[in-house]
């Protein structure tokens, strides 16, 4: 497996595109700097302060414990699923991406209405005569809800390693009698960690910018410091957010740093990877499962079931009528599928090219980009559909062609989400053995050809996962979608929205079971199907 | 294979999918119980809402809006404070007319931001004086009262204080929510300090948290808290509980309590209506103000989102505590002296929100 690889500097013409590409998704962060500097905000004087250090510190304390758990978690649910003869694999690699798709404020307000005093569980628990009295909330709750919902960021790129990881190391060690959690160990962790690390590093820089679960935990954060002083002390906000972005750059780069020099560009290994059998550790490894499953989705999705139930059974005996209907459903719901879906898409197309040349070639211009890429998704939604705003009104022709189109929603979206297809798709470009390439070069088929016909092939499968991760996260989005849309667009999320803020739960919680159940059809569609082609 | 055909089916289905469909010539459903007529034909006007408000709650009143006068209604949904920062950063460029906020905060930081735009006097004269602002930029078209919502199970109305300043008594030890950070809570604050001066408030919301008051997020979580049993009381604005009883009536054990009538703690806190200083729809947008005022819409507030009504002759339901003297519908961002940053700060130095 020695490989001597020699990066050669890249065509100018993906230099160009990978440039451009830095600059659209730099517009919020050059939206902040310029706003700073408008509004006369003093983000060094902050630096230091009381105001900043104590939130920063709760923010980074939280990430770095919801990331320390998520990188087990995800890690462990990925190879239970990818690798070994756990019980009931294909039911698992439907449910368990499905965390993501939950809003947050929803999902962590079924949460707690699940788990917390005089919630459903404690209701069913008493009747056991168990009296269940532990309050999420603070650090535990938002480190415990955070974890549950972010798991999947770890699980779903680490899983899609799993599953092109080469064999033969495997094998060796097996038949050298090692056990498998020696094998896991020794070798399969080490070729999955970068992947491990990158999904790691999205966990931390989304728990950052979370703002929904921390404040339903009461978990006071940087976050909550920037939204509340958003009207009363604009500059302050900004500055805040100012500091947000620079910290999450430099710990980008930084894990760019470390994973340089972890990084091994593998090749696709075509058949079915091998399956341990868990022997002993088989119940085990399903009991943790299902204990994931049970609290990450099953106590959401109970209380989520009971507002539905309950409104639609009290609508049917002359209660309150609903205030939505099966038409307005089905819109919403045919929009959240359909511009999730292009800007997966969209995400993924436009981060190939970052993708390819960090993978492919040593460029500045790479790092840089794929440092602006990932950095962004510290930033909290609402900053960035102010951005997108602040951007289009810049120009008059911008404004006529872009307002009110879903052109800039998914544009907004890609500059969102493209930092969870990043780590995916450039898994999937560096698995693209360089021998093919080399072979196809030698019999001097051009470089356009070369990648439709080797490279894109070989990566697709990578490159559904890494879409699917954006549409997931796309479909559950709120305050872009609700300040960027064109009027009068809706989405599932923003309905369930509408209807949550008025405590209208039965209506919530109906559009919130046709988002899981979309989900579901997608993740089928997009992680098990795509397996089987590997 | 399959998968390209399926993704090009989405992207086509994409483009040619609209919203579509023309009026129907009655409404159904609650816009109906606003206005039971025939609509009226497309009059040309259009007016453009950004809606700090809920769709549930104010579609209704929209619908009934352009089926009774013809004007065609677009609506932009979202939190009034992300909306009022959408329109600060859209400035005159804005798309909106008519700006509907849940709270004064988003009103007033609109106004020190110069964007709202005069409206006329006959309009202005649908609400009493001070339901309105003096300088003619924002209506008032309902109210929330502030009240204490308690748990059943664990308090009856007897028991509680006739005063706010009495929850810093030991007997509510750990048992009062305060949604420190939420939007009318710091308006309500903002006012408290206004009238009885900073120290006074500083040391009250002190007292509060040394006698291990609990922060919220927002009115909503506490009413739901309270409903569980899991928080005893909590200071939230009147008009959440009614939805939640409406939705969980088996389950929600918790009822709301006015302290005396001429206590801070009892504050009507007003939703206004604005119109944009760039508004090209201005005679529209004036005509959807005064809809929001006429009897029947009024009517529709008080007894299906159970709010306050502010027109003359139309009576609050009477499931509403009984109304009372303070009123606030905007917050004053610059003249208070920062007032709303101020309260702001004391809220944040009072280390509630880790509570």
């Amino acid at each position: 497996m020695t490989q001597i690889e020699i990066k050669r500097g890249a065509p100018i013409g993906l230099r160009a595109v990978v440039f451009a590409l830095a600059v659209l998704f730099s517009f919020p962060g050059i939206y902040l700097i310029w706003r700073n500097l408008t509004e006369d905000s003093d983000p060094i004087s902050l630096i230091g302060t009381e105001r900043i250090l104590s939130p920063l510190w709760r923010s980074v304390s939280l990430a770095l414990a919801v990331s320390a758990t998520t990188a087990v978690v995800g890690t462990l649910l990925a190879w239970f699923t990818s690798r070994t003869d756990i019980y009931g694999c294909k039911v698992w690699k439907v449910l368990l991406p499905i965390p993501l798709v939950f809003p947050t404020f929803l999902g962590a307000a079924a949460f707690i209405r699940t788990m917390n005093p005089g919630g459903l569980a404690n209701r069913f628990l008493s009747t056991l005569g168990v009296e269940q009295t532990i309050e999420m909330r603070g650090f535990f709750g938002a480190w415990l809800v955070l974890t549950l919902f972010c798991y999947p960021y770890v699980y779903l790129p680490v899983a899609a390693r799993f599953r092109q990881l080469p064999r033969s190391l495997e094998e060796s060690s097996r038949v050298l009698g090692q056990s498998p959690i020696k094998t896991f160990q020794k070798i399969v962790l080490p070729q999955a960690g970068p992947v491990i690390a990158a999904g790691t590093l999205i966990v931390f820089l989304y728990t950052i910018s979370d703002f929904g679960a921390v404040q339903l935990m009461r978990y006071d954060t940087l976050t909550r410091s920037i939204f509340t002083a958003q009207l009363a002390n604009q500059s302050v906000a900004l500055a805040l957010s100012l500091i947000l972005l620079l910290l999450a750059g430099v710990i980008v780069l930084s894990e760019r740093i470390f994973s340089r020099v972890a990084f091994k560009t593998d090749e696709v290994v075509m058949g079915k990877s091998l399956e341990y059998e868990l022997g002993k550790w088989r119940t085990p490894a399903f009991i943790f499962t299902t204990f994931v499953s049970l609290l990450s989705i099953g106590a959401p999705l109970l209380a989520i079931g009971d507002w539905a139930s309950d409104g639609i059974f009290r609508s049917t005996v002359g209660g309150r009528p609903l205030t939505i209907d099966r038409e307005q459903v089905w819109e919403s719901s045919w929009n959240t599928l359909s511009i999730s879906v292009l800007a997966g898409i969209a995400a993924v197309l436009a981060v190939l090219p970052v993708a390819y040349i960090v993978a492919k070639y040593k460029s500045r211009i790479g790092s840089f980009s794929h440092a602006v890429v990932i950095a962004t998704f510290a930033l909290p939604g609402l900053l960035i559909a102010l951005a997108m705003r602040f951007w289009t009104l810049r120009t008059d022709w911008a404004f006529d062609l872009l307002n009110n189109t879903k052109a800039l929603l998914i544009f907004s979206y890609v500059v969102r989400f493209g930092s969870l297809a990043m780590g995916v798709v450039l898994l999937a470009v560096a698995a693209v053995p360089q021998r093919l390439q080399d072979a196809g070069r030698t019999l001097g088929v051009q470089r356009g050809s070369r990648f439709l016909r080797i490279d894109l092939p070989l990566m697709t499968p990578g490159l559904g996962a890494a879409a699917g991760l954006v549409i997931l996260s796309t479909m559950k989005e709120l305050p872009i979608t609700l300040l960027i849309s064109p009027l009068g667009f809706s989405t599932l999320a923003t309905r369930i929205f509408s209807s949550f803020e008025d405590a209208f739960v039965a209506e919530a919680g109906i559009m919130a079971l046709v988002l899981v159940l979309i989900s579901f059809v997608l993740t089928w569609f997009l992680v098990i199907r795509k397996a089987d082609h590997f | 294979m399959t998968t390209r055909i399926f993704l090009s089916t989405v992207l086509i289905a994409s483009l040619l999918f609209g919203c579509g469909g023309g009026d129907p010539e009655f409404l159904d459903g609650r816009a109906a119980e606003i206005y039971s007529g025939e609509c009226s034909g497309g009059n040309g006007n259009s007016v453009t809402i950004y809606s700090g408000r809920t769709e549930n709650l104010i579609n209704p009143v929209l619908e009934a809006f352009a089926c009774e006068t013809g004007t065609s209604v677009q609506v932009r949904w979202g939190s009034s404070i992300d909306l009022a920062l959408l329109l600060n950063e859209e400035g005159s460029k804005t798309q909106a007319d008519v700006f509907l906020s849940r709270s004064p905060g988003p009103v007033g930081y609109l106004e020190s931001k110069d964007l709202l735009g005069q409206i006329g006097e006959d309009v202005l004269s649908l609400v009493d004086e001070q339901n309105h602002s003096a300088t003619g930029t924002w209506i008032g078209f309902s109210g929330r009262k502030r009240v204490l919502v308690y748990n059943t199970d664990e308090f009856s109305p007897e028991t509680l204080p006739d005063s706010v300043f009495d929850l810093t008594d030991p007997k509510f030890k750990g048992k009062v929510a305060i949604p420190g950070t939420n939007g009318s809570f710091v308006d309500w604050f903002t006012v408290f300090i206004d009238q009885y001066g900073e120290e006074t408030a500083t040391q009250w919301l002190n007292d509060m948290v040394d006698n291990d008051a609990r922060y919220y997020p927002n009115n909503r979580s506490i009413v739901e808290a309270a409903g569980r049993g899991e928080i005893s009381m909590g200071l939230v604005n009147h008009y959440y509980n009614y939805q939640e009883v409406a939705a969980n009536p088996d389950t929600h054990k918790a009822l709301n309590y006015s302290f005396n009538d001429n206590d801070i703690g009892s504050l009507l806190v007003i939703t206004a209506a604005t119109k944009l200083a760039s508004s090209e729809n201005a005679e529209a947008a004036e005509d959807l103000l005064a809809y929001l005022l006429t009897a029947p819409v009024q009517q529709y507030f008080t007894d299906r989102t159970f709010e306050y009504p502010l027109a003359a002759g139309v009576l609050p339901n009477a499931a509403l505590p009984a109304l009372t003297a303070l009123e606030i519908g905007s917050v004053d961002f610059d003249k208070l002296g920062g007032g709303f940053e101020e309260a702001s700060r004391i809220v944040e130095a009072s280390g509630i929100l880790n509570r």
